[in-house]
This record gives C-alpha cells, structure tokens and sequence, in this order.
C-alpha cells in the first residue's frame, strides 16, 4: 500500500466502523456455525467426512462451479462491451450506457427473476414470438433449467463487473493507443495487444467479483432452476431448514467460505483493491 | 423494548394505516415514537407484560389474513389476548432454531404432523393438554401427543383439460403415462406426494402403500425425469406452471387446484382419486413467551365449526372438526377434501412413517431430482 503514515492512518479509522460491523454483526455468528459443523449431531469430524462422500453435496458443488464460470465469462464479456460505450462512447452514449447499468440496480431481484420466468416461459413473450414467426412449432424449454439459472445470474451481475472494468479503462494511458495506431497498427490490433492487455487488472477484478458473487446465489436459481437444487446456497437451506441437518449445512457453509476466503486472497496478489473501484 | 418487538409494533401499526384505522401521518408518527421513544417504551414493558399475546407462525399468502378472520380477532375478543399472524414459514429448521435460541418469539405454528412428532421428541414442543384441547371434535387418528389436526388438505392431480380432449385422468398411472395424457409434468419439491404418486403408477395397492418403497419410488421417478418441467416449492408456483401452461398435469395441494380451477374458468380440473390426504396442524413450542395455557385455549378455541366454515370458504382448508362437514353449502361440498364423498377416493398420509423417515427420503429424492 502507497501514501504516508498519516493518510494510512485514516484510511482504516474511516474503515474501522464497518469493520467492527461486519465483526460483530458477521464474523462472531459466522464462529457459531464454525462450531455447529464440528460439534452437531455429535463432536468431531463427521461433517466434513460426510461432505467427502455425499455425492449430493459433491454434485451440487461442482454445478455451482460450473455455472458460476459460465457466468463469469457472459457477464465480463458483455460488461466489457457496456463499459466501453460507457466510458469512451459519445456523450448520448454514455447516458444511455449508465442508464442500462444503474436501472437494474434499483429493480429487486425476485422482481427480475419473475420477469425472466415471463420472458422464457413456454407462453412467454419469446416463445409466443418465434411461434408466430413461424421459426419454431414446439416452444423451447428456456426456463426451469440450468439455461435459465446462467441468463438471470448473468443478468444480475453484469452491472457488477462494469465498476472494476470502468476503473480499468479510465485510468489507462490514452497516448499509447494513438501511439499503436501512430505505428500503423490496426483498430483490431490496437484492441486485441494493447487495450485489452492493458485493462488486465479490471478484467481479473471483475470476473473474480462475479465468481464470487455467483457461488453464493440463491433466489435466481431457486426460482428459475424449475425447483431442483441446483446451487450449494439451496442446498445449505436444504440443510437448515427442509430436512434439518444443521452440522453438514454448516460444513458445507465453512467449505464455502474458506473457498472464497482462497480465492479474495488469490485476487488481491494480483490486484489492489483500489483498482475495483 | 427488542427489536424483534419494535419491528412487530411497526408491522401492526403499518397494518392498522392500510386498513385505514389510522391515517398515514398517524403511522408516521407513532412508527416514529417506536423507533426514537424506545427509553420511554421501556419504561412501559410491565404493562406489556401482562397482556402478552400470541404469535402464530403460518406458511404465508392468504393464509395470514385468513387465519386473523377466522381464529385471531375472535380469540381476541373472546380472551383480551391479541394474536398476531406471522407467514415466514414454520419449517423443522426455524422451528428448531427458535427453540435452540433460548428465547422464543413464537407461541402457536401451523406444522407438519409428522415434523411435530419428531420435534416433539426432541423435547422442543409442548404436549397438547387434552383437558383443554376436545379430542372429540377431532376426526379420529388426528390428535397427536404434540399436535393437534386443526384442518386437511390433499395432494391431488390437476390437469388442463383442453389438453387431453375428452380424456380425463383417473388416477396415478395416468399421471405418469405421457403417452395417453401428453404434455409436461410439475412435482412437489419437498417430495411428499411424490413418492406416493410413483408407486400407485407402479401399481402398489393404497393398502400396502406404507412403508413406502422409496428403492422402488425413486427409480420410477428417475426414468420420468425428462417429462417433469419444475418441482414446485410452494403453492403459487404450482399455480403458475399450470395457468402458464408449462404443465399439463401437476400434483398439486387440493386448496391450490380450486383456486386454479376458478381462475382458468374451468379450463384446469382436478380430480380426488388417488389424492394423498394430508393433515394440518398447531403445535406449541416449549416455553413459549405467551404462555402455554393461552396457547391451548386457542387452540380449542379453533376447534370450532363456525371459525372452521371460514378457513374452508377463505382457503378451501377440510375441517378437522367432523361437525362443520354440515355446515358446507351443497355445491362447495365437492371442494372439500374430507367430505365423505371424496374422503373414500384418497388415501391419508401415514405421519408416523414420515416422522421415522422423512429426512432420509428427502435426501434421496433431491439428489435424484437435481442429478
């Protein structure tokens, strides 16, 4: 970390309060369910031995990766797209830009997720089109699948991955491009060897923030996955709530954590926090 | 003065001001006093104390003004106590949550039969006091050590009937047989019913139903995987899949599938053959804050067929108490899943099986359904 003492200072006294925040109101539960997954039903480390065999759990750990990389790709691909119109498009660009950006933030997620089931339903709007279009006789099944689950996600988090690439873009040094382009390298090339590279940091905050957003999803997928437990936060609610096994859902929770724990850390070797913003 | 109390008061207060008992700048203000005059409430929580009420925790929707109409303002008026409904759900888990808090925020919750024997096994729910609870006006078998049945309701299959021409479903077998009632199929997440469906298509007797065969069950519903669209959590979702048309045949809760009936103008049925009877309950957990004795007396006090007549005509809930069966007028008699009529079609849910294996099934169930 840059900048002198004093400003370091009061940096993390203007930090203190959320961090003593999330400690209290975050952490110091977070050890209770530590606790539970090594002492319910009984002692020890029966839990975590389950997690190793129980195929469900397995199962579902594995599609939440997996869904959670796909729609890491989409949303960073098409928040790239987005950013750039926002941040080096014409000034009716930019408005536009932000205006697709900051709405959805402000509509609520179940609100979103119905929408999408209104959308990509058999009797959606979609469907009802190519029918009378006559592209399709049998309505595509767009909903209530893993399909559905990666297009709402990727639709919620693609305003999250715009800040970091936004950052990214914004602080790179114009000049070079016009140099790229001085040296009679073309738009696609200056893209692809300079720009692109340049925006690396932005590119690797975004996708690490969308990773870790998706592996904690739960409304998105629980209403457009068609009721299968598609993802590890249903299946701790599963757990928690359906058919109490309170020692595995926290164990699965722990595991969770301390993967993304890994992952935060993996992140900030490569990228300063200041740069996400 | 808790936050959990203030956040009630603010609920009720917001209540009051949409039923237009106060205006909305009265809200504000007292909303306001809640929030900032806190030292002062605090000061007033012995006269609070004595007039404790009961909170009863239903599964949400309609069922919170419902259940106000019916048993809350009359207990009320009856007893001095006020009951305030609460629709977050009472499932095993935050059942259990709340006993395990030390401090429980709940009296009375509208539970599973078979959850209730469990939990009360675990010493987390009061006995039901028999002494003030009438058994006799209970259907008989429905009175358990810590749940008392309080209505019914049946897993039943309903179709869109412009899908099939003038075929009509009849049973199970049907419901798994795409090839002579084409068209997408929606299950019950929770697996209840489910199981149940699979072997009656398999060809098990009702009377040899239980213990279920959940080898046999979960591999008849493995193989019909592909034909299952979504497995409904709650009942709006099992409205919608069908209303939308994603389904053409769904297993559905009995007070859900009129409702459906009425809001696609007849276009969905429903049939009671082969639906799964299922009882509904009040339990009392274990040191309850209102008070186990107010907790009983609303109980009995729920017993009664006219505030019955209402959970029917509001939710289309079967009464427990044999008596209100008379009450129903000729033509909704048809829509009442205890009626003697539609009783011999179906058969009831065993609880005790489910109590022993619940947990289990419901492990296996979701793995084969999420694989």
């Amino acid at each position: 970390m840059r900048g002198t003492l004093s400003e370091r200072m009061g940096a993390a006294l203007l930090m203190a309060p959320l961090l003593l925040f999330l400690a209290l109101a975050y952490a110091w539960p977070f050890l209770g369910v530590v606790k539970w997954s090594f002492t319910l039903p009984t002692p020890g480390l029966g839990q975590y031995h389950a997690l190793l065999t129980d195929d469900l759990v397995q199962s579902v750990f594995i599609r939440t990766l997996r869904i959670a990389a796909i729609v890491t790709v989409v949303s960073v691909t098409a928040a790239y797209a987005i950013t750039i119109v926002w941040v080096r498009g014409s000034p009716a660009q930019r408005v536009i830009a932000e205006f697709c950006i900051l709405v959805p933030f402000w509509i609520s997620v179940l609100t979103r997720a119905f929408g999408w089931v209104a959308l990509l339903s058999n009797r959606g709007l979609i469907n009802t089109w190519l029918q009378s279009i006559g592209f399709i006789s049998e309505p595509l099944t767009l909903v209530r699948n893993e399909f559905g689950v990666i297009v709402g996600m990727s639709h919620f988090l693609i305003p999250f991955a715009v800040f970091p690439l936004a950052s990214a873009m914004r602080s790179l040094d114009e000049r070079v491009l016009l140099a790229a382009r001085g040296l009679g390298s073309s738009r696609m090339r200056t893209f692809w060897t300079v720009f692109v590279p340049m925006t690396r940091s932005g590119i690797i905050g975004s996708a690490m923030i969308v990773f870790v957003f998706s592996l904690g999803f739960f409304v998105t997928p629980a209403i457009l996955g068609g009721g299968r437990s598609v993802m590890i936060a249903e299946l701790i609610y599963l757990r928690i709530f359906q058919s109490p096994d309170w020692g595995l859902g926290a164990a699965i929770s722990v595991v969770l954590v301390v993967f993304i724990g890994a992952l935060m850390a993996v992140l900030f070797r490569y990228v300063k926090p200041k740069e996400l913003v | 003065m808790t936050n959990e109390t203030k956040k009630q008061s603010i609920q009720s207060l917001s209540e009051r001001a949409q039923r237009g008992e106060i205006s909305r700048r009265q809200f504000a203000q007292l909303a306001g006093l809640v929030l900032a005059g806190t030292p002062m409430l605090l000061r007033s929580t012995g006269a609070f104390a004595e007039t404790k009420g009961l909170v009863l925790v239903n599964w949400g929707g309609d069922a919170i003004t419902a259940y106000d109409a019916a048993y809350g303002q009359a207990f009320t008026k009856d007893t001095g106590i006020p009951v305030k409904m609460d629709g977050s759900g009472p499932t095993e888990g935050a059942i259990a949550a709340q006993f395990k808090s030390g401090a429980p925020t709940w009296d009375l919750v509208d539970v599973d039969p078979f959850s209730a024997i469990t939990l009360g096994g675990q010493g987390m729910l009061e006995p039901i006091d028999y002494k003030v609870v009438d058994k006799t006006k209970m259907r008989p078998g429905f009175g358990w050590e810590f749940a008392a049945s309080t209505y019914f309701f049946s897993y039943v299959i309903a179709y869109d009937s412009q899908k099939f021409g003038s075929n009509a479903p009849t049973g199970m077998a049907d419901f798994f047989d795409v090839k002579k009632f084409p068209g997408k199929r929606s299950l019950y997440k929770w697996g209840v019913s489910s199981w149940e469906a699979a072997l009656l298509a398999d060809g098990v007797a009702p009377a040899s139903l239980y213990p279920l065969d959940l080898k046999r069950a979960h591999d008849k519903i493995a193989a019909f995987k592909e034909n299952v669209v979504s497995y409904w959590g709650g009942g709006a979702e099992s409205q919608s899949v069908l209303l939308n048309g994603e389904a053409s045949m769904a297993i559905v809760w009995s007070t859900r599938a009129s409702l459906i009936e009425q809001d696609s103008g007849g276009q969905i049925k429903f049939i009671w053959d082969q639906g799964l009877i299922s009882p509904g309950a009040l339990a009392v957990l274990k040191n309850n804050p209102g008070g186990k004795d107010a907790a009983m007396k609303f109980i009995a006090s729920a017993q009664d067929p006219q505030k019955q007549l209402i959970m029917f005509d509001k939710l289309g809930q079967g009464p427990a108490n044999p008596a209100t069966d008379a009450l129903i007028p000729a033509d909704k008699k048809r829509i009442n899943p205890v009626d003697p009529a539609n009783m011999t079609k179906q058969i009831p849910l065993d609880m005790d099986w489910y109590a022993k294996n619940y947990g289990a099934a419901l492990d296996e169930y979701t793995k084969i359904i999420s694989a």
